[in-house]
């Protein structure tokens, strides 16, 4: 549609030739409806093509003349000569209009039929002409493909082509763009000279530097890299980057069949853990990307308590695609024939990796599998348990942790199944990282946003792949990208929360990564406040203008966690932290209840502390944009009660808050600071929430 | 750039929804160019000897780092042939300083010297003038316009093959305005356009030229905004579902014509008329939504054909099949809305593709995609709120709950014409998808800087003497015309909760006469024609 009205570069006598045109079109048409397709016909249709070559009728007329032509004629010679007519004025008609849609389908079309051999040197040679001319003409580029499949022309070839339209242009954003397509299946298929993902990626990166480096504004280049650097860092597999239990760790369960709530607060011997309610205790797997598919045939576990097909593994994420990086399934553990003398062994085993990844993938890699064990207590908590229920936590502290007593609470194991094999492969990437960090270093003297920006997602994929467990050995660059980040919003303010965002991903990753830094935000509860919360220690991570939530795969243990006095506007992420019993979220920038959807899957959350918000001050809910995807954004209508909603019109006004809270098992709710709130609410709350039991810090059952 | 404070809003609105997803790759946040003479400035000041190095070997077209490269790679040797006209884009001589840039960079810079000298005129002025340089003027755009209608230039004889769009262009320009054609001209539009009617189904370029999409939907649209119960009656429905079923291929896709080329406008222009003339079924549909998605390039926008790169017209394109099919989800949301606001640039218009020059058109076919993802949202939260409200039934059945339906279960139980293949949509008709998508409450502001395109359309686009053009220094011809008059439309209804809720004074630009007709995004015909062909065709 576009690029359609195209002046005539001579014009002449306007009206003489407007009635030349009209007398063409009408022999046309004339012709086409009796099927006439003589010399003079053709000659007469040719015309007027080379005019207008947008008369798509009078190239249907040609093929059909064409095809009659043919089936008339014999001997080679004839053939050759009607094609030959055909591809001349092609070319005539692209000399008007190089972006007439029925001229180039007619060139393919005819050639396409492979009636004598193609004349590829002509079609090359028309196409550098072509593209000379308007080296962003997209027929001309689909044109170029489709020829080179006609030919079977090796992509390594076409591939030179791209290097040589950037070589005169590096602007040119079609030859870069055609340049990472080819370059993607080359390696896909692992052609010759393309095996090795290292080499060719490398060359790369030094093609996009001339251009990069030319001109630092060009788009073009920069758009490259960025591709570049996805390959870089993109593994051909997903990695197992954490779980709970951590490999070796050992379980320590409370039995009990305490219903609800009471038995869930952490106790203080870390790797202890009471049973669910449902006497149950979760496998959390996390990887570092999406993967699908995780069910009892891709993991194995084995163990006394259950066989493995009866496992039901569940994707903790907000949408429905089926693909997360998180996934849970609860072990059951038998009512009474487990000894509390025995430590039973559990292995998780991720034996089909290919399975699970959603690109096709060629490397299949060796398995991963990770043991703990699980000992029984019998003896269990003792009174205490009972009355945390009728205790009102207040989120108030004594002290900052002593690092002894906190050092058996962290477990650090990470899995070691990269170390052997995955790690020598990582030298590259991680070298190449090196190097394009240490080259925009050089060039960020100036104040220049894209160095910048492009230097931070270097350093967060270079701390990325760093492999587990040697994060002592590599310094990792946290504190540079902080500053970049600092940098950049004061130099493009317009994407100030952009880098904002990215910021907190960074911050809570670098105060999670290692023990010490960890310690450092480990608090120890007010006593006298709570004494079920006597030796208890919350993760506070507040007052750290956090905007969102980071990885979380260092704190998949944590069942008490204080997020409150940030910016936080979107909680995503905590859907993983399957053993978090006690949240606060208070005085935070969250804006709605949808914003609080990623808890849903909580099913151990008791506590909840929204207080100080922004639930309700904005009419307008901008959070359904902050899922990945808004349209599998979904609600699980089987959650939901029938019946229930008809008789409350306050429902009706609260759906969000229904759907939420009929997720959650709270007893504890703190909500007020929010526009939202007021008596009817305050009722439905109530209502929704069955197990609560204080609300506000009011006794409500 | 006017009102910066805004534009600081919504990048950040923007980049926050598109980001909080916590990936880190690919990210796909657009690299603007930041102020361009600023930087041409501090190019010419570096002094670090290994830029100059770097600048040097690139234009000298030679390896930068030391590192030998393979020998055949050496460019311009390696060509099969070397045309001799291609000196019109020879590297330019690494003398010259300008001549370090790229043609590309140089129109580029041109272009925005241009639209700068513009701006800093508008902004140099007394208010006064200033509101009068961003009149909308009407007068002498319909003049223009009218003109067209009844006595083409001769430098339009191209578009003899693509009559029905010249109809469409002017007709939908001048109802955007608010005006209409007179009852002869009418008539005469209704007549011309049935000649172009093939008996067998379809719309042809002109009278006796065989039917072919691209004309088809300018011919029905046309007649769509034209009107009358004549105008409406005139289309033959049933031949053309007809027409359009042969069009389709087995691949999914439609052809253009018959033994034509196959690409997503074919796509879209097939599917928009059979849903705004209530023929749409899934005969139509089948397989269309997986070659759409192979359009779908890791930029975010959406290719003509697969292996292309992504374009702001068939990004358009695509997306608005994917809403009238009701397979949307399909498509990567977030990265399309990343792509293709981070088209618009600092000229304020936007541009079709990355790095190339902005052009007036794309108000609609970029802007048009953003204010189509602004209406996606409320639908789905109007769904999640049905499906929660009217209970349980839909859960049995509903594996995929990401449905784009309408949730008025009230309405559809007699509209329902239940397709087997989509047990999902059950309860609402296929052809339903493009009325359910307006006529609902948006939540959200726009996803681009509305203030900022209007700018761009009535201080760089528009002509004194009538029409709009592509750029400054730009003909101006009817195309763009249509094109900057709906993309104008649609940002200057970018702030209304409600479909066609006349806007506040602030979110139109200019003095408040500016303001048009609303268009229905999916199918760009003037929203109250939409309404009337819909009561129409809904009753057939």
């Amino acid at each position: 549609m576009h690029g359609r009205p195209r002046k005539d570069p001579r014009p002449k006598d306007d009206a003489a030739k407007a009635a030349h045109l009209r007398e063409l079109q009408a022999q046309l048409l004339h012709n086409h409806r009796n099927r006439t397709y003589t010399k003079e016909a053709l000659a007469s249709c040719s015309k007027l093509l080379e005019i207008n070559p947008e008369v798509y009728t009078a190239w249907n007329y040609r093929k059909l003349a064409l095809q009659q032509d043919l089936d008339g004629v014999t001997g080679p010679d004839a053939v050759k000569s009607a094609i030959e007519d055909e591809l001349r004025i092609v070319e005539i008609a692209l000399r008007t209009n190089p972006k007439s849609y029925a001229a180039w389908y007619h060139r393919k079309w005819v050639l396409g039929r492979r009636l004598m051999p193609v004349e590829f040197e002509r079609e090359f040679r028309l196409l550098d002409l072509l593209l000379n001319m308007d080296q962003r003409n997209f027929h001309g580029w689909n044109y170029r493909r489709f020829v080179a499949k006609l030919k079977n022309v090796p992509e390594e070839e076409e591939l030179k082509f791209t290097k040589k339209m950037i070589d005169i242009n590096f602007s040119n954003y079609s030859a870069w763009h055609n340049r990472s397509a080819l370059l993607s299946h080359l390696l896909k298929k692992k052609s010759q000279g393309f095996d090795s993902k290292k080499n060719t990626l490398t060359e790369e990166y030094e093609l996009v530097h001339d251009a990069l480096f030319t001109d630092q504004s060009d788009q073009s280049g920069w758009f490259y890299h960025l591709w570049l650097l996805d390959r870089t860092v993109c593994l051909d597999y997903p990695q197992l980057i954490s779980s709970w239990p951590t490999h070796k760790s050992d379980l320590i369960l409370s039995k009990s069949n305490k219903i609800d709530g009471c038995q869930l607060f952490p106790s203080s011997n870390s790797s202890s853990f009471s049973l669910l309610h449902t006497g149950t205790f979760p496998i959390i797997l996390y990887f570092d990307k999406a993967v699908k598919n995780i069910d009892s045939s891709t993991v194995t576990v084995s163990s006394v308590f259950v066989t493995n097909e009866d496992l039901n593994w569940r994707p903790l994420s907000t949408n429905n695609s089926g693909e997360a990086c998180c996934w849970v399934t609860f072990l059951t553990v038998p009512e009474e024939n487990c000894s509390s003398s025995t430590s039973y062994p559990v292995e998780v085993c991720l034996d089909r990796y290919k399975d699970i990844v959603s690109s096709d993938v060629s490397d299949c890699k060796n398995p991963s599998k990770f043991t703990f064990t699980v000992t029984f207590r019998s003896h269990s908590l003792e009174q205490t348990s009972k009355e945390s229920v009728k205790e009102n936590v207040v989120w108030s502290y004594v002290d900052q942790c002593n690092p002894q007593e906190s050092s058996c609470l962290l477990s650090f194991d990470q899995l070691s199944i990269n170390e052997d094999h995955a790690e020598e492969g990582f030298k590259w990437n991680l070298q190449t990282l090196s190097n394009e960090i240490e080259l925009f270093r050089e060039f960020n003297d100036e104040d220049s946003k894209f160095v910048k920006l492009t230097l931070a997602r270097l350093l967060v994929a270079h701390d990325l792949m760093v492999p587990n467990g040697s994060h002592n050995q590599i310094k990792t660059h946290s504190g540079e990208v902080l500053t970049l980040y600092d940098d950049l919003m004061k130099l493009d303010p317009s994407h100030k929360r952009y880098y904002e965002d990215e910021q907190s991903v960074v911050l809570m990753d670098q105060l999670t990564s290692d023990k010490d830094s960890l310690t450092k935000h480990f608090w120890q509860f007010d006593e006298p406040t709570s004494s079920s919360f006597h030796h208890q220690y919350c993760l506070r991570l507040n007052e750290l203008s956090l905007t969102r939530i980071g990885s979380v795969k260092n704190i998949l243990w944590v069942q008490m966690l204080d997020l409150s006095h940030n910016k936080l506007r979107s909680v995503e992420g905590l859907e993983a932290l399957q053993l978090l019993a006690c949240l606060s979220l208070g005085n935070n920038q969250i804006s709605s209840f949808t914003a609080l959807e990623p808890l849903k899957p909580l099913s151990s959350l008791r506590v909840l502390d929204v207080s100080f918000n922004m639930i309700g001050a904005h009419a307008i809910d901008t959070t359904r944009y902050l899922c990945s995807s808004p349209l599998s954004h979904t609600l699980d209508a089987k959650q939901l009660d029938v019946g229930y909603e008809k008789e409350n019109t306050e429902v009706r006004d609260h759906w969000e808050v229904a759907s939420l809270f009929r997720a959650l098992r709270l007893t504890q709710l703190d909500i007020k600071g929010n526009t939202v709130l007021n008596e009817k609410f305050s009722a439905l709350a109530i209502e929704l929430l069955p197990s609560l039991k204080w609300l506000d810090g009011k006794r409500v059952r | 750039m006017r009102s910066s404070s805004f534009y600081a809003s919504y990048q950040t609105q923007h980049q926050a929804k598109g980001k909080a997803k916590a990936r880190l790759m690919p990210l796909r946040i657009a690299h603007r160019r930041s102020a361009a003479p600023k930087t041409k400035d501090r190019r010419t000041r570096a002094t670090t000897t290994r830029r100059e190095a770097r600048r040097e070997a690139a234009a000298g077209r030679c390896s930068s780092s030391g590192l030998p490269r393979s020998g055949s790679s050496t460019p311009m040797e390696s060509s099969p042939t070397r045309s001799s006209s291609s000196s019109l884009s020879l590297p330019p001589s690494p003398s010259d300083r300008q001549g370090r840039l790229t043609t590309t960079q140089l129109e580029q810079l041109r272009v925005e010297q241009e639209v700068y000298g513009i701006y800093r005129l508008f902004h140099g002025v007394a208010p006064h003038t200033r509101s009068f340089m961003v009149e909308l003027w009407r007068d002498k755009h319909i003049e223009f316009l009218a003109r067209g209608l009844k006595q083409l230039g001769p430098s339009y004889h191209v578009l003899d093959a693509n009559r029905p769009w010249l109809c469409y262009w002017i007709i939908h320009s001048i109802t955007l305005m608010g005006e209409s054609v007179n009852s002869e001209l009418e008539d005469n539009v209704v007549q011309f356009l049935s000649h172009c009617e093939d008996k067998n189904g379809g719309y042809g370029g002109g009278p006796g030229q065989m039917p072919h999409l691209a004309t088809t939907y300018a011919a029905v649209n046309t007649l769509i905004t034209l009107g009358s119960e004549m105008s409406l009656s005139s289309i033959h429905r049933e031949n053309m579902l007809k027409f359009l079923l042969q069009m389709k291929d087995s691949s999914g896709a439609f052809r253009m014509h018959n033994g034509g080329e196959i690409d997503v406008r074919a796509c879209y222009t097939a599917i928009s008329v059979a849903s705004i003339l209530n023929v749409l079924d899934d005969e139509l549909v089948t397989d269309l939504g997986n070659y759409i998605l192979s359009c779908q390039t890791y930029e975010g926008g959406i290719a003509g054909e697969p292996g292309s790169e992504a374009h702001g017209g068939y990004t358009f394109c695509g997306l608005a099949t994917m809403i009238l099919i009701n397979e949307v989800d399909k498509l990567d949301l977030p990265s399309l809305v990343d792509w293709v606001a981070s088209r618009q640039g600092v000229e304020c218009g936007f541009q079709g593709r990355v790095n190339k020059l902005v052009d007036g058109c794309y108000s609609f076919w970029q802007g048009g995609v953003l204010a189509l993802a602004q209406r996606l949202l409320p639908i789905v939260h109007k769904q999640l709120e049905s499906s929660f409200i009217s209970g349980v039934q839909a859960s049995a059945e509903c594996k995929k709950s990401c449905n784009f339906t309408a949730g008025e279960t009230g309405q559809d139980e007699n509209l329902c014409r239940a397709g087997t293949s989509h047990p999902d949509n059950e309860g609402e008709k296929l052809s339903d998808f493009g009325f359910s998508s307006i006529g609902r409450q948006t939540e959200c502001g726009p996803l681009f800087h509305s203030i900022a395109l209007q700018q761009y359309i009535l201080l760089c686009s528009q002509v004194l003497e009538g029409g709009f053009r592509d750029k400054p220094g730009k003909q101006r011809d009817f195309y763009h015309s249509c094109y900057c008059l709906s993309g104008l439309s649609v940002s200057q209804y970018s702030w209304s909760k409600d479909d066609g809720e006349p806007p506040l004074t602030s979110a139109v630009l200019g003095p408040y006469t500016n303001l048009l007709e609303p268009v229905h995004p999916l199918y760009n015909v003037v929203l109250h024609k939409y309404y009337k062909s819909h009561e129409f065709f809904s009753t057939l």
